[in-house]
Order: C-alpha cells, then sequence, then structure tokens
C-alpha cells in the first residue's frame, strides 16, 4: 500500500513536470511564431522561476509583445542588465520599447546606452537606438514648432534639416530668416556661410560667404571655424597669400585645429617652406593620425623636398587608411559572389 | 623718300602686331551650336533620358574627328549605346558633314563605349577601335574606300562580357607598331545588379538611382602589344597594366610626362584613385600615381574622374593633366614639375568655382590663337532622376569655357562666350578639330539621347596659327608619341600627338597652335618617336603643315 502510495506520488510529480517542459517548449514555440496569447497561456503554466531564466524571459517578453509593459518591465530591466543571461539583448531590447510606450526617455537611452556598450556592432542594437533618437527628435521638433513658433530656432532648426539633406538653397533661405528673426545670435552667419559653401563656389557664392563668415566674427570673434573658412575661400579664390593670416588666426585661437595646420602646412610646402611645413603637418597626423588629408599634405611636402623614403612611408599609412573597412563591400559583394560575372 | 616709306613700312608692322596682341588679349568667343546645320541631326540613344535603370546607361559614349580618306578635312565618327548604331560622317567642306555609315561598312548594335584612332597596320589610313560593353571592334580603314572588322584576325576578341571603356593607340616599345590600350570600369551583368534603391549604393542624395559604381566588382586595364604582322597579343599581366586591383577606370590619356621618351599611360577612374602607369621601358609599367600626385585632389581625396587631357598650359615645356569629375568635387588640374612629379594647383589656377556639374569630354586648346591652350570641358549629370530633386544640379547641363591668362591662371568665361556654350546637354563624349582649316578649332560632342553638338566660333579669332599634320616612316604612321615644340612670338609651345583622350573620344591627330601676333614660325622641334629629331625653320603660319619623317 505504502508502495503503491509512493509510486502514485511519483508519478503525478513526474506527469506535472513533464506537463509543465511540454508547455515551455510550446510556450516558446509560440511566441517564436507570433502567437502571443497562446505562448502567454503556456508559459504560465509553466510558470517559470529563476532557475529558468530563458523560460522567465520568454514570459516577460510574451507580455512586453502583448503590451502588458508594466508587468514586463522589471523582470526585463533586470535580466537586461545582467551579463552572461540568455537572451539578455532581446530582454534590453523589449526593455527599451516599453520605457519608450511609457514616455520614459531617461530610461530609454540609459539601457540603449548600456545595450551599445555591450552589443556595439549589433545592427538591433543599432537601429533601435536610431529610431528612439529619431522619435525624439521629432517629438522635441514637433514640441519646438508647436509650442515656440514665432522663435528664430524654429528657422535654425529647419535649415540644419535641409542642410542634412543637401537641400542648401533652401537652408540658406532658412538661416536668413533666422537671422533676420534674431540678428546677434551665435552661430547663424556660419551656418549660412557655409551652407552658401556647399550649395556653390561661384565666385558670387565665395563672396556671399565670406560676407556672412565676416558678419560672424563680429559676434563671435574668436570663432576659429570662421577664420578658417575665410582662408579657404581665399584659396577657392587662388589667392593663398590672403588665405594664410586666416589660417595663423584660425591657429592662435585653436591651437589643436587640425585642418588648420594642415591648410599652413600646404602653404608653406607650396611656397617651398619644407622644413616649416614638414613640422607643421608632422603636428597634424599626431594629433589626428587617422586623417587622411594630414597625411596626404605630409607625403606631399615629404616627397617635394627630397625626402622620398619619408613620403613612400606616409604613402603606406594612407594605403591603410583608405583601405575599405570590413563589411563595407565585403557583404555586399559577397551576396554578388553567389553568382559572379565571369572572371 | 625711300627712307620715309621704310620708316613707315615698320612703324606699320608695329602697329599691326600691336594691334594683334591687343586683339587677341581682349578677343571674347562667340561659339555657336552648327550641328543641325552641318547634317548632324540623328540622335544617339543611350538608356533612359527620365531615369536608368542600370550603370551602363550612365556612361554614354565618345565621338571622334578622324581623317579616314586623307582628304585633308577631319571626319566625324559618333558612337551610339544600344538602341542605334554608330555614324561616320563625312566631311564635305563648308561646314557640312554626310552620313557614310552603310557606304564604309560601320552599322553596329550594342552599347558602344570609347574610340581611339591610329594606322595600327602602317598603311597610311587611320584605323578605329571602338570599345563595348561587350565585344571591341577594330576596324581596318582599306584604303579609305570601307572599314573591314578585323577584331578576331588580330586576336582581339575578348574571352568575356567586358565594360571596355577609354582606349588608346600608344607605341609602348617604340618599335613601329601601334600597343594598344583599354581601360575598363568595372564587372556588369544585369542579371545579377541590383536596381535603383536597392542598397546604399544606390542612392544620390536620398533618391533611387542606379547603382554602381562602388558595390560593383572591379576589372583590370588590358594592354595589348601590336606584334607587327597584323595581330595583337594580351600583356596585360607582364606589362603591369594588369594592377593594380580596385580602380573604376574611365578616361585613358597618353603622354611622355617624365620626359624619359617612352609613352606614360595616364587614367582617370570613378570614385577610386587615378592611376599613372610610368613607361619604364621593355613594355614594363608601373603604377605611381599617388607618390606622383595624380591620383588625388589636394585633400588626398578619390575623385569621380571621367575625361582627362593633357597640355602645356604654361608654355613650359611640360605636359600637365586635367580631369573631369563628379559634382560637389572640384575639377583637378595637376601641374607637371617636369619629370613627372605633379601638384595639385587647381585652385590656385582659377579651376574652383565649378562644383556643380558632372564634367566629362574635354581638351585644352587654344580658341583664340594667343598662344596660350584655354581649357573646354562637357557637363551632364550621370542621373536623370537629379531634376526631380529641384536643386541647381541638373541632368542636362551647359559647357565651360576656361581662358587662359598665362602665368597658370584660368578665368571662367562660359557665360559670355556665346550660345552654343549655354546650351544644356547630357554630354558626355568630346571631339576636338579644325573642320574647315581656317585655324580656329571646332568642337564636337556626343550628347545622351539627342544629336551631336557641333561648336563654331561665328567669327574666325585674330591671331595667327599653325596646324601640323605628322606623317612617320620609322616611327608608327599616324606618328602617335611624336613631341612637337613650336617657337614664335617669343613663346615656346609643347604638343604631343595622341590617340585616345578626352571622355572615351579622339581629337583630329593633326596638331593646332595659336600664335598671337607672329606671322612666322621661327621655329619647329619635332622628336619622332623613332627617337629621330627634326627641325624646322620660318615656318609661315596660317597654313596646314605637312611634315613626314625624315629617313
Amino acid at each position: 500500500m505504502q508502495a503503491t502510495r509512493v509510486f502514485a506520488l511519483c508519478f503525478l510529480a513526474c506527469w506535472g513536470l513533464l506537463s509543465a517542459d511540454t508547455a515551455r517548449e510550446q510556450g516558446i514555440q509560440a511566441f517564436s511564431e507570433g502567437r502571443y496569447r497562446l505562448a502567454l497561456e503556456k508559459l504560465k503554466t509553466a510558470s517559470p522561476s529563476a532557475s529558468d531564466p530563458t523560460a522567465h524571459v520568454y514570459l516577460l517578453l510574451t507580455y512586453a509583445a502583448l503590451g502588458d509593459c508594466k508587468t514586463a518591465l522589471p523582470g526585463l530591466a533586470n535580466y537586461a542588465a545582467v551579463r552572461g543571461v540568455p537572451l539578455s539583448k532581446m530582454a534590453g531590447l523589449a526593455a527599451v520599447n516599453c520605457y519608450a510606450v511609457e514616455d520614459d526617455y531617461g530610461r530609454v537611452f540609459s539601457t540603449l546606452q548600456a545595450l551599445e556598450a555591450r552589443f556595439p556592432n549589433d545592427a538591433d542594437v543599432l537601429y533601435l537606438a536610431a529610431k528612439q533618437h529619431m522619435k525624439a527628435f521629432n517629438n522635441s521638433t514637433f514640441a519646438m514648432f508647436q509650442r515656440a513658433p514665432a522663435s528664430y530656432r524654429v528657422h535654425e532648426l529647419s535649415a540644419e534639416i535641409f542642410e542634412a539633406q543637401n537641400r542648401f538653397a533652401e537652408a540658406a533661405a532658412e538661416y536668413r530668416k533666422a537671422i533676420e528673426a534674431n540678428p546677434s545670435a551665435p552661430e547663424l552667419h556660419y551656418r549660412l556661410g557655409r551652407a552658401i559653401l556647399l550649395g556653390a563656389h561661384t565666385p558670387e557664392a565665395l563672396r556671399q560667404a565670406k560676407q556672412e563668415f565676416l558678419s560672424e566674427l563680429k559676434i563671435s570673434p574668436e570663432d576659429a571655424a570662421c577664420e578658417f573658412q575665410l582662408g579657404q575661400i581665399s584659396l577657392a579664390e587662388g589667392n593663398s597669400a590672403e588665405a594664410r593670416p586666416h589660417f595663423d588666426k584660425a591657429l592662435a585661437l585653436s591651437p589643436e585645429f587640425v585642418d588648420a595646420l594642415v591648410a599652413l602646412g600646404k602653404i608653406d610646402a607650396q611656397e617651398k617652406q619644407f622644413p616649416q611645413a614638414i613640422s607643421l603637418l608632422k603636428r597634424a597626423v599626431a594629433k589626428e593620425p587617422s586623417n587622411e588629408r594630414a597625411h596626404y599634405a605630409l607625403l606631399m611636402a615629404y616627397r617635394n623636398s627630397g625626402e622620398l623614403e619619408n613620403a613612400k612611408q606616409e604613402k603606406s599609412i594612407l594605403d591603410g587608411l583608405q583601405k575599405p573597412k570590413d563589411g563595407e563591400f565585403s557583404d555586399f559583394l559577397k551576396r554578388l559572389g553567389e553568382k559572379q560575372p565571369d572572371r | 623718300m625711300k627712307r620715309r616709306l621704310l620708316l613707315f613700312g615698320c612703324l606699320q608692322s608695329v602697329f599691326l602686331v600691336a594691334w594683334t596682341s591687343a586683339a587677341v588679349r581682349s578677343y571674347v568667343p562667340n561659339f555657336r551650336n552648327i550641328a543641325a546645320q552641318a547634317g548632324l541631326t540623328d540622335s544617339f540613344p543611350n538608356g533612359g533620358s527620365e531615369k536608368k535603370q542600370f550603370i551602363i546607361e550612365t556612361t554614354g559614349s565618345g565621338i571622334a574627328f578622324i581623317d579616314y580618306d586623307n582628304d585633308g578635312l577631319p571626319d566625324l565618327f559618333v558612337l551610339s549605346g544600344a538602341g542605334g548604331t554608330n555614324r561616320m560622317y563625312h566631311n564635305e567642306g563648308h561646314d557640312r558633314f554626310r552620313d557614310v555609315t552603310k557606304l564604309l561598312g560601320l552599322q553596329s548594335s550594342g552599347w558602344a563605349q570609347g574610340v581611339c584612332a591610329g594606322d595600327f597596320d602602317n598603311d597610311g589610313f587611320t584605323d578605329l577601335f571602338v570599345t563595348y560593353w561587350g565585344d571591341n571592334h577594330l576596324y581596318r580603314n582599306v584604303q579609305g574606300r570601307h572599314f573591314e572588322d578585323v577584331t578576331a584576325a588580330t586576336h582581339l576578341k575578348q574571352g568575356r562580357r567586358r565594360y571596355n571603356t577609354g582606349c588608346a593607340f600608344v607605341d609602348a616599345d617604340r618599335d613601329g607598331h601601334l600597343d594598344l590600350f583599354v581601360a575598363n570600369y568595372l564587372k556588369f551583368d544585369p542579371a545579377v545588379t541590383p536596381g535603383p534603391g536597392a542598397n546604399p549604393y544606390c542612392f544620390y542624395r536620398g533618391i533611387p538611382v542606379n547603382c554602381g559604381p562602388k558595390g560593383l566588382p572591379f576589372d583590370r586595364n588590358i594592354l595589348y602589344r601590336n606584334n607587327g604582322d597584323g595581330t595583337f597579343t594580351d600583356i596585360s599581366v607582364p606589362s603591369g597594366v594588369a594592377e593594380p586591383e580596385g580602380h573604376y577606370g574611365l578616361g585613358v590619356l597618353t603622354g611622355d610626362f617624365n620626359g624619359d621618351g617612352l609613352p606614360d599611360i595616364y587614367v582617370a577612374c570613378d570614385q577610386t584613385p587615378s592611376l599613372l602607369y610610368m613607361n619604364k621601358g621593355g613594355n614594363r609599367f608601373e603604377e605611381e600615381a599617388v607618390i606622383r600626385g595624380t591620383a588625388f585632389d589636394q585633400n588626398g581625396k578619390a575623385m569621380s574622374g571621367m575625361g582627362v587631357d593633357a597640355g602645356d598650359y604654361t608654355n613650359e615645356g611640360h605636359l600637365s593633366i586635367f580631369r573631369t569629375n563628379f559634382s560637389d568635387e572640384f575639377e583637378s588640374l595637376y601641374r607637371n614639375h617636369g619629370d613627372g612629379i605633379f601638384d595639385d594647383v587647381t585652385l590656385g589656377a582659377g579651376l574652383g568655382q565649378n562644383t556643380k556639374y558632372v564634367g566629362w569630354g574635354t581638351s585644352f586648346f587654344d580658341f583664340d590663337n594667343d598662344g596660350w591652350k584655354d581649357l573646354l570641358l562637357v557637363n551632364g549629370h550621370a542621373f536623370p532622376e537629379v531634376d526631380r530633386l529641384h536643386i541647381d544640379i541638373h541632368y542636362k547641363e551647359r559647357a565651360i569655357l576656361y581662358q587662359n591668362l598665362g602665368k597658370g591662371r584660368f578665368r571662367d568665361i562660359s557665360d559670355h562666350a556665346g550660345p552654343g556654350i549655354l546650351e544644356v546637354h547630357s554630354a558626355r563624349g568630346a571631339a576636338f578639330a579644325d573642320i574647315d582649316n581656317d585655324g580656329a578649332m571646332e568642337i564636337a560632342i556626343n550628347n545622351q539621347n539627342e544629336p551631336p553638338t557641333l561648336f563654331k566660333q561665328a567669327e574666325n579669332p585674330p591671331g595667327h596659327w599653325t596646324l601640323l599634320k605628322l606623317t612617320g616612316k620609322r616611327s608608327n604612321r599616324s606618328a602617335i608619341g611624336a613631341k612637337v615644340k613650336v617657337m614664335a612670338d617669343g613663346r615656346q609651345q609643347l604638343s604631343e600627338v595622341r590617340s585616345g583622350g578626352s571622355y572615351l573620344s579622339q581629337n583630329d591627330l593633326r596638331l593646332h597652335f595659336g600664335l598671337g601676333s607672329a606671322t612666322t614660325v621661327d621655329r619647329i622641334e619635332i622628336e619622332w618617336p623613332s627617337g629621330v629629331r627634326q627641325v624646322l625653320e620660318n615656318q609661315l603660319c596660317d597654313r596646314v603643315l605637312v611634315v613626314t619623317e625624315p629617313n
């Protein structure tokens, strides 16, 4: 009798375990097929605990997928933060989406930051980060247009959006409106000058851009970028003598300004002042070892000064920098390789 | 009385010289498009005009001036994309051309890309080579009466479909037989090439456009050695031109850039560093563009190189290189130090103004005959879809004419150079010749899906000129590679007879020199490819001078 009872109890316990295991698997399967209601039913039956984190994360992901972020979030956030837990990336992604539903952008971005640190090359993480940043940008833009429509900032932001879309004429028009609304705001003349230059390099465009950079300097007399742009305009006009003082000033205002170092180095090299040129350009590559412009200018300066070995060394550095990064073409070429044109 | 007359004569000639110099300096050209009056009314198809599915529709085709019947007047050969035929137009004189395509046996089909001319069999008649996406064709000129396709017989058939682009006949080993260089763009197969918008390389400013060149597989360039027995052998690998990998080659330019007497080869490359193959002798080339300064722009960035030409624009006796590039890029002018070492002087030369055009065909030429080589480039965007953006970059664009001011500086005079320059087309190849031997250069342009353009000045420029036709004897008959120095009016000019060049095009093989106010050419020095040097002195100007290589 005793033995029969023990057997019966064991049978019932094993049956319970077996049925819990089956429910767990069925729940996970249902989740992966997008049948979230069935997944919830099965995973709840399996009643996973801390001893089975995989099933527990699936249960939380199912809650999140069904929009029950309140139930899902604390657990998801915990799992997202723990390294080595299976599905921790998925938990993190779902947590970000849940925080976004709750308009908790503080937690959206802190969770994303943690995910990006742990999975820096993960396309899902990067995609979600881009999407949430875009959403936050859209929300802020909408808020500004709604709540402060008369501000010059509205035009400034419109201009920046046009600029990002390479619509430089429209960008310039918006910058002009922003300047009209607030003539003394810093940056606007600079951005307008730059938009003009991005659109064209005709003599008229150069003249207008120059005017804007000069106007910016009246507002921000220590703006090294403005001095640099004025130097660039002089170069585009074929006047390196006029360009030099602008680059000098840019460098004096901002001694770490690599582009100014390069520009001055190139002018020196052009004037056959090679020791001076090489010294400036070496400073530039020391500050920014991956700056291709600086390496190329140094290569040319070495070559023209007769230091061919140094020139060749710079060439090999430049070759390395210009080599396409892994993944840039390779994935696409591999796909093409499935049916390559004849060799 | 006699002394007074003599004095008057002297004063008169001083006055005339002074007047001519001043006239040349202040001369403003008036270029008009006379194609329709000249009988050039056929349209040349080249892919879509509203949108383009594949890159093959964008690269367009070249155009050539060659005097195929040796009547002293350059004839015009225009290449076509799929759906049309290449056409040869005979120059009838008086600015009229007649279609003689059928008569000469030059009907064709397919995507013709580039054209270059040279007398590969040294029979005294200029032959034609036409590159294709697909099989290239070598047309042997049979006594100026018709052309015979000798591609197979000369062993120039290719084993697979290649995207051949620029080409040039060049006597690489100076054996008197013209070898042949052919640039290749990329590997293109419409069956596996993604459509517009398929991946990040298939967009332009946010709109879907045809894919490439980035993302499409690279191919390699080709050098064929002329065996001297009517056949060619592919020596790309042993010669070194098959290397390096990773370049999208378009325009081809030959020239002796380091003055060692051996022709070098430059290839304008799209979105990748351009190539400079330095001739080391013995049919060996080494690619040295980066260190010689002709691979990149002045920031070390690869441009989208299209067309290319070389010219001694400073009259210092060195061939500098000019290359056309894409929109949002400067054009590239590389000034030659004289030893084949170049500096990018684009901005300093005043060429830093036009960044909205996609440039193609180009050449140094002296439109005002002042003795300083000017520059013309023709434009047209790669993507017709760009017009949907409503920005100031357009599919059809005008040409640009730069006047050489001397001292290494140019001025853009396009707005005042006549209505022809301001006409908008999606231009590709451009070829230069004096079609009526009057000393003023004309320009023919191959436009996508339109009849060609023929630029002619409404009035002849005031400066004097000379036009040299060279015939080789020990050298190749076309004298390709011959270097000519002309001294007049206190200036020395240098030019080279060249096959190919511009954008996939061929200029008249005769050399044109503007002489300013000089009424005689003091001295002409010719360095023939054979090494023979020839000097002519006190030649009359304003005429075609025929020079044969001495025995």
